[in-house]
């Protein structure tokens, strides 16, 4: 009975516990609050409706993301191909929306190949034992070549919606209610639902958890295919934003979802301190600093120093640190 | 230089936040002993060692050490100093060789200008293993392709050298098989003898009366008595441990008090012509209400029984089947009605890093889903709290980590996962190991209770005391094959059975 209480009581325990998400939550009010009080003494506000749309604008492809991918970190894996498949399904959704007249049939088509890629990248490290960034990053090789033969076949660096126009895409309050619904749906599958507690039990303990009777190749294919469909969300937006795409949409994206989420205080090894709360806080920190820096007058690559910091000091603090040994 | 202190601690206290795990001991130890320290899970019997071995500071207290004051800051220190502790949990490089686990942190022996000369590594390793006179692990074997009992022994070598003054052997016989601890036995004698100390932490009664020469019994951070090697040969010894242990009376009922083998005619789990890896052509039949024990030497292949009636092992002939059905995976044998408490508890019966509510109901989670994928919370909540009760399992709430627990408290976690599932076959492996005798007993009320409530048992162990005091018909093997199967008798003594397992 000594041993119980002795790891959850006090101040130190609850640190040890929620460190993570303390951190992050933090990490996030303090900037709201730094921006508040900074921004408006170079005579801007971040409270400014423009800069709150800018805010929305930014944020929300990377919420999207990473929304979605919740269920892939939970796992304790990731997938590095997202970036890419961005690009492509923007490229689609354009082709095929200026071919047909539609935006349907290219977000169907992307649906389709999201599936697809989510099987093989969940059923891959199960059954050819590999580590699973290893066959989402030959995903990302192949739908590079994929995007470079296609753009040079184009003949262009990219592709724009000419057939019709999408205005509803850059309504901000479209972007929050998509964002919403997402939220709600990954939350619910997340946690009241068996595809969540079989994900976070896998990322915590895949031999418990398959000797309890979860199919590891099943839950792991069902988490890469929940993140695929919110990536072709995300896409979705992300063409919207300028109605076109190119060669390079979406390069780099899933580092930013990396970031986002460990921001957002989500263990890079899973389990069951994982939520969907990490991606909205992780995203929400990284568009701010975004929007914020540039008004206090930072350069734009500067701003990259700066999230570097930020998340050197995140990962300090959450990375698990071995726990002393109890009596016995 | 016998009867000489060799070290001392004063006015000893720990406190972790309000929780005090040791109340100002005293504790002398001196040279040529074998001191048993002994007391339930939580007791404060590894705490004492595990601060004299620097591996974690004392609240309070003063300590001294061949004489001088002792205040070790890590573990490396004290074992440079000649205090080495080998601890429960195996602590062994993986990846390298045993050679590597030998001389981790030592390699500038071997080395000059920064290169590591392996062939003179392996030597020493071999030299040293010999000296132990540990014949069948080698110094270029790989570490990962020794069994766990093994790999314990080769921790022992890494730990103990000749400037060793006080190892602390702290609940390493349980990891250990028979051979393996016949050369730790050899090896404690052989220091005290030499006029250094050896203190044993121990659940293992039997062991620490046939071992030591002083016994300290330790409750709830005090120490409640010590025990001379003539008060551990009284004929009531062992009473008189339990009893300053738990501090009452332990009921005199502890395992079966009956000796009906009787069950039921119907089968529960069939295992017919089985064959995979080293097991040949294995046959079992369990039937409901009856509980079947394994014994035998770890690698004898009967943790591998367990694993295949589950369907963790991949057959190359031969069938498992329940209720008429097919077993071929453990999903199959969940849907099936069979639950299975692995060995190794913390790595694969639990999941640590999450709650115990988490872990009961993860086998359940299918029953629990409703429409649309709906798991209700407050169902969850009933089921796990169900088992928290029923196994008086010691937590604030099942929101709490199980690695917060206790060793017993996460053996009844694991117990209550089928519990809640409700499974009609339960194999479990080793069940009791690292449990301490008040939740002992309240398991084998259980699993007597399980057997009356007609389900099936097999039951896998390393101690034949619970094989006699619980099973129906035990089975023994040796080297892959079943060498003789006894029927619950009250004449069954070990020794009987020992002549079959070797």
């Amino acid at each position: 009975m000594s041993e119980e209480t002795k790891n959850n009581s006090g101040l130190i325990g609850w640190m040890k516990k929620n460190g993570a998400q303390a951190a992050a939550y933090s990490g996030l009010i303090l900037c709201v609050v730094f921006f508040s009080i900074v921004t408006p003494l170079t005579g801007e506000s971040i409270w400014l409706p423009a800069k709150l749309e800018a805010l929305v604008r930014n944020v929300i492809v990377l919420a999207l993301m990473s929304v979605g991918a919740v269920f892939v970190y939970s796992l304790g894996a990731m997938d590095i191909s997202i970036g890419k498949q961005v690009g492509l399904y923007a490229t689609l959704i354009v082709v095929v929306g200026n071919a047909t007249g539609s935006l349907l049939w290219g977000i169907l088509l992307s649906l389709v190949i999201s599936v697809i890629i989510g099987c093989i990248n969940g059923a891959a490290g199960e059954v050819l034992h590999i580590h699973p960034v290893v066959s989402s990053l030959v995903f990302m090789m192949v739908l590079t070549g994929v995007s470079s033969v296609t753009y040079n076949a184009i003949g262009s660096r990219n592709v724009a919606l000419s057939a019709f126009k999408v205005g509803l895409l850059k309504e901000p309050w479209f972007m929050l209610l998509v964002l919403a619904i997402e939220v709600l749906v990954v939350s619910y599958l997340f946690n009241f639902t068996k595809l969540g507690k079989n994900a976070r039990a896998i990322g915590a303990n895949s031999v418990s958890a398959q000797q309890s009777g979860i199919s590891l190749v099943k839950y792991k294919m069902i988490a890469y295919v929940i993140m695929g469909i919110c990536v072709v969300v995300a896409s979705l937006f992300q063409m919207g934003y300028t109605a076109s795409a190119s060669d390079s949409t979406g390069t780099g994206f899933e580092m930013n979802v990396m970031v986002a989420l460990i921001l957002g205080g989500m263990p890079l090894n899973g389990g069951m301190r994982s939520k969907v709360s990490c991606a909205l806080i992780g995203s929400f920190t990284y568009a701010l600093l975004d929007v914020g820096l540039p008004m206090l007058g930072v350069q734009p690559n500067q701003v990259f120093v700066i999230k570097a910091i930020l998340f050197l000091v995140v990962v300090v603090l959450t990375c698990r640190k071995k726990s002393g040994t109890l009596p016995r | 230089m016998v009867n000489e202190v060799l070290f001392e601690a004063r006015n000893m206290h720990k406190a972790f936040g309000p929780t005090i795990a040791l109340k100002d001991v005293d504790f002398t130890l001196r040279r040529g002993e074998i001191r048993g320290l002994i007391g339930e899970n939580g007791s404060g019997k590894s705490t004492i060692m595990s601060i004299a071995s620097g591996m974690q500071p004392a609240t309070s207290g003063e300590m001294t050490y061949m004489g001088k004051p002792w205040q070790p800051h890590n573990m490396i220190e004290s074992q440079h100093a000649g205090i080495s502790m080998i601890l429960q949990e195996a602590n062994t490089i993986s990846g390298v060789t045993v050679a590597q686990n030998l001389f981790a942190g030592r390699e500038a022996e071997f080395s000059k200008f920064g290169v590591i000369n392996m062939f003179k590594m392996y030597r020493a390793a071999e030299e040293m293993l010999r000296k132990f006179g540990i014949t069948h692990i080698h110094a270029r074997d790989q570490i990962d392709s020794l069994t766990f009992e093994d790999r314990k022994l080769t921790e022992i070598v890494r730990c103990v050298d000749d400037d060793t003054q006080i190892l602390v052997v702290d609940e390493t016989t349980t990891a250990l098989s028979l051979e393996g601890r016949e050369i730790l036995y050899k090896l404690v004698h052989k220091m005290a003898d030499e006029g250094k100390a050896v203190v044993f932490i121990s659940h293992d009664m039997d062991e620490i009366l046939e071992q030591c020469t002083d016994l300290t019994v330790l409750r709830d951070g005090d120490i409640i008595g010590h025990l001379t090697r003539e008060e551990m040969d009284a004929p009531d010894a062992v009473q008189r441990i339990r009893y300053m242990m738990v501090g009452r009376e332990i009921g005199g009922k502890y395992y079966r008090e009956d000796y009906d083998s009787s069950h039921s005619d119907e089968i529960a789990l069939q295992m017919d012509h089985i064959s995979f890896g080293p097991i040949r052509d294995f046959s079992l039949t369990l039937h409901k209400g009856e509980i079947v024990g394994f014994g035998g030497l770890s690698g004898c292949g009967m943790h591998e029984i367990g694993r295949a009636a589950y369907g963790l092992e991949k057959l190359e002939a031969g069938s498992v089947t329940c209720n008429g059905k097919k077993i071929t995976d453990c999903l199959t044998a969940i849907q099936h009605g069979i639950g299975y408490i692995s060995k190794n508890r913390d790595s694969e019966s639990l999941i640590l890093d999450a709650a115990i509510q988490e872990n009961i109901v993860l086998p359940s989670l299918t029953a629990l889903t409703g429409p649309a994928g709906f798991i209700s919370p407050a169902s969850e909540k009933k089921l796990s709290d169900g088992q928290i009760d029923a196994f008086r399992i010691k937590c604030g709430t099942g929101k709490q980590y199980v690695n917060t627990l206790s060793g017993g408290n996460k053996q009844k976690v694991s117990f209550g996962k089928w519990m809640a599932k409700g499974s009609e076959v339960v194999i479990m492996d080793c069940p009791t190991r690292g449990v301490d005798i008040g939740v002992k007993q309240a398991m084998y009320a259980l699993i007597e209770q399980m057997k009356k409530d007609g389900k099936a048992i097999l039951m896998i162990s390393e101690e034949l005391s619970e094989l006699i005091g619980m099973a129906d018909r035990i089975i023994i093997m040796k080297d892959f094959e079943v060498t003789k199967e006894f029927t619950r008798s009250a004449d069954l003594k070990q020794t009987d059975i020992i002549e079959y397992m070797i």
